[in-house]
């Protein structure tokens, strides 16, 4: 081929014929990233996405057209590809990467794996993949005008998780639900109500007013009053929203006057909320109704109702910031919640902005970057690690993992034939949840503590003030009898651990540690943590808080009620075996 | 109609979000002409076209090779033969059906010869991969017909782009930290009286910690400026004894301790940017001092126009300062009061955008044009943005080629490293001498390469002495660039279409700041430097 004279040595274009690469995401990078790959001469390429195409990625997606909306992006994206260039031999996978199908012998199917990702959980998970399986990596990503490509290969350089990355932003629930005082908590709240109607209902995404609320110290007693004064529609607190709704047959009016009236006089009672604050003000019916500024939500939840109706029992609706009933609907919802707390409204522009955490995408940006991902990867085989564009440096999870089967492997076997005995941790004890402490959970199995695929585990060792990020990949392919199996090699002690500083603070471990310490004594000193467990990228969010809350938890159990619980444990079981895990999920 | 319009804004949802629909309008609005679809130009001409380029023309004289289908997306097997603008445009087409594309079946020499004019319609015009000769002469006529051209060309790992355009005027540049423009150390007379409508000491506890924080920077500042002989803290010190004196106006509960007091606290960040004196940008002044702004006559661009407007209104009413912007930053404070002060900063700019119109209006009338020539908002977007305004001005192809008016200081100065990009472009321009003389470029054969090193270098030579450089150029250079074989390799073609694609969009929409008015890029290395030749 023409383009490889020249520019390329002869080895180097040679080897890409025979190589196989993963490309991961078949999105905005994604697909520029393909046809460089084929035009560069790679002729083996595996593409894997599980999402569908919608209108707006057509001003960027070049391989979709209109007439593919709705249609598998990577499943597409092979076909595009292949017309134009038919001697590329390209498999396409309608899947999500995190799927455990996807395991370490999958990744060691390749050369090379580049991500095309948009989401911080995937790219998290294919960074641990990657390093189980010894195979470089190319991380990119794109918002806007920005940009950035970067090389990750164990042992050589930084890895994905090392460096922190800041955290999307949560509200408390209070604030969603009694007090909000911008308007992306209207929006948030609408998006919440969405879901409560129509969708997935979530605990977590109550839209009522909240009687929990720290701030109100309520008195059962008022509140009961207080409920039967305010509570006209009698049931609707007893029963779900969405049970409510339908009860209702979705009749707007009802809706509406539960939502922008009745809730509200009832936040009103809750007067402590407005010493300090404006009072919020209960809409009418027919006033806004007249008016007709918010739009005409009844129409937007005759639209939704008709399309959960033909969806059929059960069904579900998913919100989609490019879903226009399901936008004009939260878009309504959260301008009628601002008006009621007197805030300026906001556009369906800007609504949709930041209701769906909108990152603007154009097609140059993609184009310079998925550009700069085929020189890194050209680099990359021809092992010019010094050349590339990355940062070199010790990597956070010293290229540790585990495979094991989550369902089959112990805790007891994790604990102490893994970390003791493969790595020097010397005295494991791990840490169970909250109160737990659990002596039997001995015999439990890693994924009872809600450990899969992919979630990593901290194991501190404060004997030795060691740290050892573990990356756990389930696997169902291990040899017989072979319990786990480890990857890459723990350093003998920890150099400078890149853990957040509260690990660091807790060092009351160390100073027991000058005398020799009994088991019991020891077995307290370490834990294993799950420090994060790949959920969707809003869970990540808790990472830190819910990490430093039970760290500070455990140094005043340490402190404090240390002797009693230790005693209770060792009544109940020999002191080796008093472990625990905190499962931050 | 309106289905054709929401179906638009859905589909360039996450562009809108950047360049506005403004932006969009521009863009479709445009007409661009591409010389020459080869890897960089399909690929610019497809990031064009994705973002929804009103009409594109594709020129190129060429037939479609076995070596274009090798780099090249938009071109297919079946289309070896044919010619490369028709069979690019048939691919690149069924990208957006909103664009209309047209293709010319010609060589841009031919067209210059016949009807150079053919060239004076588009907005803009990409030529790419052109010889010395071709791109000389294209730049002289475009230079006349005061139409942008951006030359962008891959060779081997080397990406180069040089953009041509007399005089190019930015109103919305979107800088990445502007200030805000809060006038607290020149309040006008609104602001002043909003301000003294406000008595901090005698609220209640809710207003006190629910009034913005610039009313109590704005109160504080009172304060000081009577111990202070009207000065405004201007060091850390004062200014840090200024946070202390609004710090000491935090309300104390019944113990005596601090209440918490969010708006106190934005306050006190924000005194170092908050007392930033008022004055106009020195980019601006430079406009205001411009020989276009000061001789208006009736083809005067709208840009000029209301920039005389702006300057007079500064000159008088103003008193030395800009319209006021009319924007605040979000801050913790009630609604009703967080509005309020929105309102006084918005009814300020909006009478001070009247009065630049007023002035525009008589401007317009003075050189015989009607007064709707400019719109209101056109004129209050430009007030918004006076602090922001730029103009790009490049020098033209034929003073960076000639031995009189070449940048040699820029040269000389760059070169004293070896390494720097810069000899990158005394490649190019080495390798273009090569192909005067040749007729082909260094490398393109196998079999060529060693002789075509020593060939080269002369070439390298003859440019150092024509143009008498004392510098040094590595060999490594030169046997790098008879390496690369003029070829085009896909990636670096992928990133040149990107990025030239992005500057033509600022081009054409008239925001962003273009690059002025080399870019060289490394893919080796992977460094890039602009440079001003």
């Amino acid at each position: 081929m023409a383009q490889l004279v020249g520019p390329l040595r002869k080895e180097l274009a040679d080897s890409l014929s025979s190589c196989r690469v993963l490309v991961v995401g078949a999105g905005g990078i994604g697909c520029e990233l393909l046809k460089n790959l084929v035009l560069t001469g790679f002729k083996n390429i595996e593409v894997i996405d599980l999402d569908t195409i919608d209108v707006s990625n057509l001003n960027r997606q070049f391989l979709f057209q209109k007439k593919h909306v709705g249609k598998s992006k990577a499943q597409v994206a092979k076909e595009s590809v292949l017309r134009f260039c038919p001697s590329a031999n390209i498999t396409a996978y309608h899947d999500s990467i995190m799927n455990p199908d996807y395991n370490v012998e999958f990744f060691r199917n390749f050369q090379l794996v580049m991500n095309a990702l948009d989401n911080r959980a995937a790219r998290n998970h294919v960074n641990r993949m990657c390093l189980a399986a010894d195979i470089p990596l190319i991380e990119s990503g794109t918002a806007g005008y920005l940009g950035q490509v970067t090389v990750i290969k164990k042992g050589q350089t930084e890895c994905y998780e090392c460096q922190p990355k800041p955290t999307q932003k949560t509200f408390p629930g209070c604030t969603i639900r009694n007090t909000p005082s911008e308007p992306i908590h209207c929006i948030v709240w609408a998006k919440y109500l969405f879901n409560q109607l129509f969708g997935e209902e979530d605990a977590d995404q109550e839209v009522s007013p909240d009687t929990a609320d720290p701030e109100v110290a309520w008195n059962p007693a008022d509140a009961a009053a207080r409920a039967t004064a305010s509570n006209k529609d009698g049931d609707i607190k007893r029963v779900s929203t969405k049970e409510w709704a339908r009860s209702t047959g979705y009749d707007p009016v009802k809706l509406f006057n539960k939502l922008f009236k009745d809730d509200i006089m009832y936040l009103l009672t809750m007067d402590k909320l407005w010493k300090k604050r404006k009072a919020p003000l209960p809409l009418d019916w027919t006033e806004i109704h007249q008016l007709g500024v918010f739009g005409y939500i009844e129409n937007y939840v005759e639209t939704l109702r008709s399309q959960l109706i033909e969806k059929g029992e059960g069904a579900e609706l998913v919100w989609d910031k490019d879903d226009p009933p399901a936008m004009d609907f939260v878009t309504a919802a959260a301008n009628l919640r601002m008006n009621v707390f007197s805030m300026n409204m906001k556009s369906r522009f800007d609504v949709k902005s930041m209701a769906g955490n909108i990152i603007p995408a154009i097609a140059t940006t993609n184009a310079v970057i998925a550009g700069l991902i085929v020189l890194e990867a050209l680099k990359t085989l021809n092992s010019d690690f010094d050349q590339c564009r990355t940062v070199n440096l010790q990597c956070c999870s010293f290229h540790v993992g585990v495979i094991g089967l989550v369902q089959i492997l112990t805790l007891a076997v994790f604990a102490f034939d893994c970390l003791r005995n493969v790595f020097p941790v010397i005295g494991p004890s791990v840490q169970v949840s909250m109160k737990t402490t659990s002596v039997s959970n001995n015999n439990k199995f890693l994924s009872d503590f809600g450990i899969r695929n992919g979630s990593r585990l901290q194991a501190d060792d404060f004997l030795q003030d060691y740290t050892l990020l573990v990356n756990l990949i389930h696997s169902e392919e291990l040899e017989k009898d072979v319990e786990f199996e480890v990857v890459g090699d723990a350093p003998d002690k920890a150099p400078v651990s890149s853990v957040p500083e509260e690990g660091k603070n807790i060092a009351n471990g160390n100073k027991d540690s000058a005398q020799p310490s009994t088991s019991s004594k020891a077995a307290e000193d370490d834990d294993v943590l799950i420090v994060d467990s790949d959920e969707e990228p809003s869970s990540s969010t808790m990472e830190t808080s819910l990490e430093s809350s039970n760290r500070k938890r455990k140094h005043h159990d340490a402190d404090t009620d240390d002797a009693a619980s230790k005693r209770k444990r060792l009544d109940q079981q020999p002191a080796d075996d008093d472990e625990d895990i905190i499962a931050l999920d | 109609m309106t289905d054709n319009k929401t179906s638009k804004e859905q589909k360039y949802d996450r562009q809108l979000r950047l360049w506005g629909d403004h932006g969009q309008e521009a863009l479709e609005n445009a007409h661009v002409c591409l010389i020459n679809a080869t890897a960089t130009g399909t690929e610019i001409l497809k990031n064009l076209v994705l973002p929804g380029i009103g009409v594109f023309t594709l020129v190129d004289g060429h037939k479609v090779s076995g070596e274009d289908v090798g780099n090249n997306f938009f071109l297919t097997s079946s289309s070896i033969g044919k010619n490369r603008a028709q069979a690019a445009t048939e691919l690149l087409q069924e990208l957006n059906s909103d664009v209309s594309g047209n293709f010319v079946e010609e060589s841009p020499d031919k067209l210059l010869d016949n009807s150079p004019e053919f060239f004076h319609r588009f907005s803009l015009v990409i030529g790419v991969q052109l010889p010395e000769s071709t791109y000389l002469r294209l730049g002289s006529v475009l230079w006349e017909a005061g139409v942008p051209f951006l030359i962008c060309r891959t060779y081997g790992l080397i990406g180069y782009m040089r953009l041509i355009v007399k005089e190019h005027t930015v109103v919305e540049s979107h800088p990445d930290n502007a200030l805000e423009d809060l006038r607290l150390d020149q309040p006008f007379t609104e602001l002043k009286h909003h301000v003294e409508s406000h008595d901090l000491d005698n609220m209640e506890k809710k207003d006190h910690s629910h009034t913005p924080w610039i009313i109590v920077v704005a109160k504080y500042l009172e304060k000081w400026y009577s111990e202070h002989n009207s000065q405004l803290p201007k060091n850390y010190k004062e200014k840090e004894a200024f946070r202390q004196l609004i710090r000491e106006g935090i309300l104390t509960n019944e113990n005596g301790t601090p209440e918490d007091e969010e708006n106190f606290e934005e306050a006190i960040k924000n005194v170092n940017t908050a007392l930033n004196p008022t004055k106009v940008p020195s980019a601006t002044e430079d406009i205001f001092n411009a020989e276009q702004c000061e001789n208006i006559t009736s083809q005067s661009p709208s840009f000029w126009l209301i920039a005389h407007g702006v300057r007079d209104f500064v000159r008088n009413e103003g008193n030395g300062k800009l319209p006021v912007r009319g924007t605040i930053p979000d801050m913790i404070a009630d609604s009703d009061k967080f509005i309020k002060l929105q309102n006084v900063y918005r009814d300020k700019a909006m009478k001070d955008a009247a009065v630049v119109s007023k002035h525009v209006e008589a401007l317009l009338q003075s050189v015989g044009k009607p007064p709707e020539s400019t719109s209101e908002q056109e004129i209050k977007l430009f007030c918004k943005n006076a602090a922001f305004l730029r103009v790009v001005r490049c020098r033209s192809l034929a003073e960076e080629y000639s031995v009189d008016t070449f940048n040699k200081d820029e040269i000389t100065s760059c070169m004293y490293s070896t390494d720097s990009e810069m000899v990158l472009y005394l490649m190019l321009r080495s390798v273009d001498r090569f192909y005067q003389q040749h007729s082909r470029y260094p490398g393109v054969y196998n079999y060529q390469v060693e002789e075509d090193i020593n060939k080269l270098k002369l070439c390298v030579n003859s440019l150092l002495q024509e143009y008498s450089l004392n510098v040094n150029v590595k060999d490594d250079y030169i046997h790098e660039f008879c390496r690369y074989g003029a070829a085009e390799p896909h990636m670096v073609a992928a990133f040149l279409g990107g990025s030239a694609a992005q500057e033509a969009i600022k081009i054409i929409t008239h925001q962003f700041v273009p690059f002025n008015n080399t870019f060289l890029y490394n893919a080796m290395s992977q460094t890039s430097a602009t440079f001003q030749l």
